[in-house]
């Protein structure tokens, strides 16, 4: 796994502080530079402010944007230069407890978004930042005024933004319109059926608020990832689901249908939940041929490919991101191993996929 | 709860076909339509409407926006990329009984480009608003001037970022230049073989030897650059056509997976030659015959051979945005960068326009390379290709997917405001619709095999077969 969170060293009085791991001669005054390298740890310095990092190469962190916590002695590494996936968490708190929840959310919140906007300015060129949680739009003042600041600063950044879709108003129209082309709203959809929706998030009349917010997006033209992690609960419903896309949410620019992740309740509720699609990939291919016949966009993440039939694979994607994958023993003679999504650092074989077979 | 309004059309004697303004279709079989007709719906049969997205509560909510998408992703708008017809020359070294565009011999002087035409024709695909452009190549025989289509495609290759060339040639002679021009991975072939030996001797060569000839030069062709690159499409004589057998055997000799089977234009030549080409019925009948030959082939020998014209409207049917064919999409307005320059600088809005006016029936140029477009002409011709206001398309479920062919009806009656119905345009495209709802709500094994894979699917999903309570 690629560590996120880097040991670190700096005087405990500072606050915490954003800074760049400079490529060469510093930019600009938030870059730091390499003083001093020994067994283990890198000195930096940033102004004034000296700081260490160990157990990591120079190279490695080289561009990274990091958030130094000198009271708890960590360097958040908030984006990895040489990385795709790279995500700042708005909040944890949330207001759904759905069944496969990855991250289940807690009480307290930390705002972070004067970190968040400082980084941001320091992020590579043309960087996507995912921006989840918990349920950002929690705090949507905050977080929409942190949109409008990056964009000032930065407007060849564009943001992947998850949430549950549960917090949008009619009034957030023209904010939407505006930031059309820079924002990608990623919004779970379990099930046309509204029980059967309610049931997997937790939290009664989703759907019903779901669906006009929806809406919404659609009106303001906004670019809109639907994503359904496929359940025991609802894998049989997934072809109705595709119909009921086509109809209702064709502006949807692609629909993502994912694997659980065997983390946080996905791993309390694996048993029950999750559906092993290498064993029966039906409704699946049922539901890529309707979207394929209508010709709206749809893709397959965190499948390994000996999972799913050859004739869809061309629909799945590298989808697990970079610190968190993995590959099987198996994996190590399959000729599709470099196109493969792999497993989560978290897969467990024993109760996992049945068909697993190198290709 | 409101209903958008549906069309409904019987597809036989008790199944009708219905559909909304989004092209979102259904079947009935039972009392539907008397009861939507009579404001009797039940609550099945609401339920339904909803499920499927053809009924809203307000304005705005997700069935509502759903809606006004697909709706206006069915509208063809254009823009961003262009598909023009040029034609160097009208003469030709083949005498085709049915030749639509009346082509001139191949001795004749005054048929070709000048070199000012030459300029001009470069000058007007300078000017274009797009990046992206496909050129086809028509005649006569456009390899007659190989010169001409060079002169063409380095220019454009320069111009445009995206381009591809088609050039539809009789492949009667061929050597080692046009040879070397076909080698470039952007330049495509398009031919004709109208059947076996026999037929396309009768219909294009009337000579054996000639036949000969050509067979030999497709092949050679098809060696050279592969049958990805040539397209061939068959011609069909109405007074004799080929069996259908016959005519998909010759093309799988050559290794064609796709043919597209048109019928004689009433146009050029053919109005004098091919009478029976004015009426629809024999067509209808032939190429439903041919269809249903087609697909139980393909069932017999598990090899796919495509029939284009059904497999794109089947496509039109399923999805919007299918628009890549230009004879078939609504609104149709003709521009610049849909246009056709002759051999003499006149731009007309559609090759059929340019065949109409060489008989000299009705003057359709909307402009030439020297004044640029007429926009008063243009403006004229505009209302004449839209089908939504059309007041029989307006009744008609297949609307959405359907198009126009003003200058089809100005040729056959003189006149763009024909009752549909009685036009060639909508009889035939009645027919083909009509087979591809009957084919898309077969149970027949035969039939969801060929669909299937002429859609590029598994299996076809059942949700493409709505049926009302």
């Amino acid at each position: 796994m690629i560590p996120l969170r880097l040991k670190s060293e700096c005087d405990r009085t500072l606050a915490p502080f954003v800074t760049r791991i400079a490529e060469g001669e510093p930019r600009c005054a938030e870059d730091a530079t390499l003083w001093s390298e020994e067994a283990g740890a890198l000195g930096y310095q940033t102004g004034q402010i000296k700081f260490r990092l160990w157990d990591v190469a120079p190279a490695e962190v080289a561009g990274d944007v990091l958030l130094v916590d000198p009271r708890r002695q960590i360097a958040h590494r908030l984006i990895r230069a040489a990385s795709p996936h790279n995500t700042f968490l708005i909040t944890e708190q949330c207001d759904q407890l759905c069944l496969m929840c990855s991250q289940p959310p807690k009480p307290q919140h930390q705002d972070m978004f004067d970190h968040f906007l400082a980084a941001a300015r320091l992020a590579p060129p043309d960087a996507q930042i995912g921006l989840s949680g918990g349920e950002p739009l929690l705090h949507k003042n905050a977080l929409f005024a942190f949109i409008d600041a990056v964009s000032a600063a930065r407007d060849d950044l564009t943001f992947h933004i998850l949430t549950n879709g549960q917090h949008f108003e009619r009034r957030d129209l023209a904010w939407l319109r505006k930031h059309r082309a820079r924002l990608l709203w990623g919004i779970p959809i379990y099930s046309d059926d509204p029980a059967t929706h309610d049931e997997i998030v937790g939290k009664p009349g989703a759907f019903a608020q779901l669906s006009p917010n929806l809406a919404l997006l659609g009106l303001a033209g906004a670019a809109l990832e639907l994503r359904t992690v496929v359940l025991q609960q609802n894998a049989s419903g997934l072809p109705g689901l595709a119909d009921f896309i086509t109809r209702h949410i064709p502006f949807a620019a692609t629909w993502a249908i994912m694997q659980m992740e065997r983390i946080g309740y996905g791993r309390m509720n694996w048993g029950r939940c999750f559906y092993d699609s290498s064993l029966d990939f039906a409704s699946l291919g049922a539901a890529i041929d309707l979207m394929r016949a209508r010709r709206q966009d749809v893709a397959l993440y965190n499948f390994p490919l000996c999972t799913v039939p050859p004739a869809y694979r061309d629909f799945a994607v590298r989808s697990i991101s970079d610190w968190k994958q993995k590959y099987l023993s198996a994996c190590a003679s399959c000729s599709l191993r470099d196109d493969c999504a792999g497993f989560f650092e978290w897969y467990r074989e024993e109760d996992g996929f049945m068909e697993i077979w190198p290709q | 709860m409101q209903v958008w309004p549906l069309r409904f059309r019987d597809l036989d004697d008790h199944r009708t076909i219905l559909a909304d303004d989004s092209g979102a279709y259904f079947l009935a079989e039972s009392g539907f339509v008397d009861r939507y007709a009579r404001d009797a719906l039940t609550p099945p049969d609401e339920r339904f409407l909803r499920e499927k997205g053809h009924a809203f509560d307000r304005s705005g909510d997700l069935a509502h926006t759903g809606f006004l998408t697909r709706w206006s992703r069915r509208q063809h708008v254009g823009g961003g990329s262009a598909y023009v017809i040029l034609i160097p020359t009208l003469r030709c070294d083949l005498k085709c009984s049915y030749c639509q565009v009346s082509r001139a011999p191949v001795a004749a002087k005054g048929f070709d480009w000048s070199d000012e035409t030459l300029e001009r024709v470069l000058r007007v695909l300078d000017d274009m608003p797009v990046e992206e452009i496909q050129i086809e190549f028509q005649g006569g025989e456009p390899f007659l001037r190989l010169d001409l289509l060079q002169a063409v495609a380095t220019f454009a290759r320069r111009r445009f970022q995206r381009v591809r060339f088609v050039v539809c040639s009789n492949l009667q002679t061929l050597d080692e230049d046009i040879l070397a021009f076909l080698e470039s991975e952007d330049v495509l072939i398009s031919t004709s073989l109208d059947g076996p030996h026999q037929v396309h001797s009768r219909n294009r060569t009337g000579d054996d030897a000639l036949t000969d000839i050509f067979l030999r030069n497709l092949e050679q062709v098809i060696g050279l650059v592969g049958p990805e690159r040539v397209s061939a499409l068959p011609t069909i004589d109405m007074d004799d056509p080929p069996d259908p057998e016959d005519l998909i055997a010759a093309y799988e000799e050559f290794g064609f997976t796709s043919l597209y089977l048109r019928p004689v234009n009433y146009q050029g030549f053919a109005r004098k030659s091919h009478p029976a080409a004015r009426t629809s019925i024999n067509w209808n009948n032939y190429y439903r015959g041919f269809v249903e030959a087609l697909i139980a082939q393909n069932a017999r020998t598990g090899q796919v051979m495509e029939e284009y014209y059904m497999a794109h409207c089947l496509r039109r049917i399923l999805a919007p945005g299918m628009d890549s064919h230009t004879d078939l999409r609504n609104p149709n307005i003709p521009t610049s960068a849909n246009a056709v320059i002759d051999f003499d600088g006149q731009i007309y809005p559609s090759d059929e326009a340019r065949m109409l006016a060489r008989i000299r029936r009705v003057d359709l140029t909307i402009g030439n390379v020297s004044d640029g477009l007429d926009q008063e002409k243009l403006a004229l011709l505009a209302p004449g290709h839209i089908n939504n206001f059309d007041p029989d398309c307006i009744h008609c479920p297949y609307q959405p997917f359907c198009g126009t062919d003003p200058i089809d009806d100005l040729s056959r009656s003189g006149r763009i405001d024909v009752p549909r119905q009685d036009s060639w345009f909508c009889q035939r495209h009645l027919a083909v619709f009509d087979l591809a709802m009957e084919l898309i709500y077969s149970k027949d094994p035969a039939v969801e095999f060929t669909l299937s894979r002429w859609l590029g699917l598994e299996s076809l999903p059942d949700a493409l077969r709505p049926i009302a309570p």
